[in-house]
């Protein structure tokens, strides 16, 4: 909660700046002189400063770094501190860590309807490609610890199944894909450290959450019949052992 | 073309779907040894086939023509029957190793140590009988270098033409194995490290030829059969 207020502050703080930076820009239109526009010119030299650097340092053209500072801090409102994931009504997915070209493929998927989201959809739909290429590039810096760690007794049965499968019920070992310390590759996913509920939560409802939209088929079809073939309790033991990986 | 096999992979699923309860029934028939159907291999249900190869495929990739995931997993289709055997053999008894992934074999002996000898047969002829397009993605500057060394060798370091046993067209032969379509990073991994990893029945064929490529060779000849349909 403290870090909250913080960052409250933090944005509160940003919008008084950028607020004495317009009435600057106003006062020197009017083109009146005089101490207060001195002194408010002065208030708006860090910001100009920040501005122009931020743009010149930018790291894809197109997203200067202040405008991608405030769309990550945006972000860490519902996907926590850092990313790390939180828990809002809903398990919010971490992102810290994660794969650049899985998260661009699922802010794709949000805005074609293969993950129907409202909430996703309107946030994905606004982004530009410079954007996107810019926060997930900035996600995968992030490493903060688990955030939603599951049970530690079923740790030793989830990493049976992640290392190894299921090979009798048809259940391909996870770590084929996403490899031995759960980090992912390419448009495979990171899961280590991810929410123990979200794993849970997209494991049993794959095939009404992923996939929706025929027209545009994604890479979602690859883990139908791995959800499908597993039972609750794998599912939970699973989820468990990543979610318990840093 | 993605899309296209995707919806094939997809109107699979469904089948599995609608048709586990059954195939669990067929698979109990087919261990008490109860044939199932007119036209199937004895000892495995078309049902319990089709649920192992769409397991197989969520890790080989649709069609099982290859797949980049943590480790590039090698294409299956179109490959000698024997060879496939030979393999998953070579997996069970601990003959096969993967010293840049250990993880990857101990997911191959999970998986062939459950599978019957006529699952294995039935699942191998399947693999055999598809043909999908390669994989594709290895760079193509080296591509002729890779021809030469397929088709004559170098002779100066003993490697012999590949093609005298894998055959103009790269697809094998019985225990020799199909190359053509294989992934190019699979290629490389393997001829790299042959002697670390390959102990199963006739790898010591190919032992000394795998030592006698250089780096830049292994990467031409893999580029080359990688495109080869």
């Amino acid at each position: 909660l403290f870090l909250v207020q913080i960052i409250m502050m933090n944005l509160d703080l940003r919008r008084t700046e950028t607020t004495v930076f317009r009435e600057a820009g106003g006062c020197r239109i009017v083109g009146r002189g005089g101490l207060p526009l001195i002194f408010a010119l002065l208030l708006s030299l860090p910001v100009l400063a920040f501005a122009t650097t931020g743009y010149a340092r930018g790291l894809h053209a197109g997203a200067s770094r202040h405008s991608v500072d405030e769309k990550i801090r945006y972000c860490e409102d519902c996907h926590g501190l850092s990313a790390q994931g939180f828990h809002g009504y809903f398990p919010i997915p971490r992102l810290a860590g994660q794969q650049p070209q899985y998260l661009e493929n699922q802010l794709r998927a949000f805005v074609e309807r293969n993950r129907p989201n409202p909430i996703m959809s309107n946030v994905a739909h606004v982004l530009s490609p410079a954007m996107i290429k810019a926060i997930v590039a900035r996600f995968q810096r992030f490493h903060p610890g688990p955030a939603g760690p599951g049970p530690k007794r079923l740790v030793a049965a989830g990493r049976q199944i992640f290392e190894n499968g299921v090979p009798h019920d048809n259940v391909a070992a996870c770590a084929a894909c996403h490899g031995p310390n759960a980090v992912g590759h390419g448009e495979i996913p990171r899961l280590a450290g991810q929410l123990y509920p979200y794993v849970v939560k997209e494991l049993v409802n794959w095939p009404k959450e992923r996939g929706q939209n025929p027209a545009s088929p994604d890479t979602s079809l690859i883990m139908k019949p791995v959800a499908h073939s597993l039972t609750k309790r794998q599912i939970e033991a699973v989820a468990a052992f990543v979610s318990n990986l840093r | 073309m993605m899309a296209l096999t995707v919806n094939e992979w997809r109107g699979r699923r469904v089948l599995i779907g609608v048709s586990l309860p059954a195939a669990i029934l067929a698979s109990v028939l087919s261990i008490t040894g109860y044939a199932y159907g007119a036209d199937e291999t004895p000892g495995v249900s078309q049902r319990a086939l089709r649920a192992k190869l769409d397991y197989c495929e969520v890790c080989h990739g649709v069609s099982a023509r290859g797949f980049v995931g943590y480790y590039p997993i090698p294409r299956l289709a179109g490959q000698q029957v024997e060879y496939i055997q030979n393999e998953l053999r070579g997996f069970v008894e601990h003959k096969r190793m993967n010293v840049a992934s250990p993880t990857a074999t101990n997911v191959m002996f999970n998986v062939g140590h459950v599978l019957s000898p006529a699952m294995i047969k039935a699942l191998a002829t399947s693999f055999h009988n598809l043909d999908p397009k390669p994989f594709g993605g290895a760079p193509k500057q080296n591509l002729a270098d890779g021809k030469r060394i397929f088709t004559e060798g170098i002779s100066s370091a003993k490697v012999p033409a590949c093609e005298s046993c894998h055959g103009k067209d790269a697809k094998g032969n019985g225990a020799i194995p199909r190359l053509a379509g294989q992934l190019y990073p699979y290629v490389v991994k393997q001829l790299t490290n042959w002697s670390h990893e390959r102990a199963e029945e006739n790898s010591n064929i190919m032992a000394p030829i795998a030592h006698g490529l250089t780096d830049s060779q292994i990467d031409a000849v893999a580029a080359y059969v990688s495109y080869l349909k």
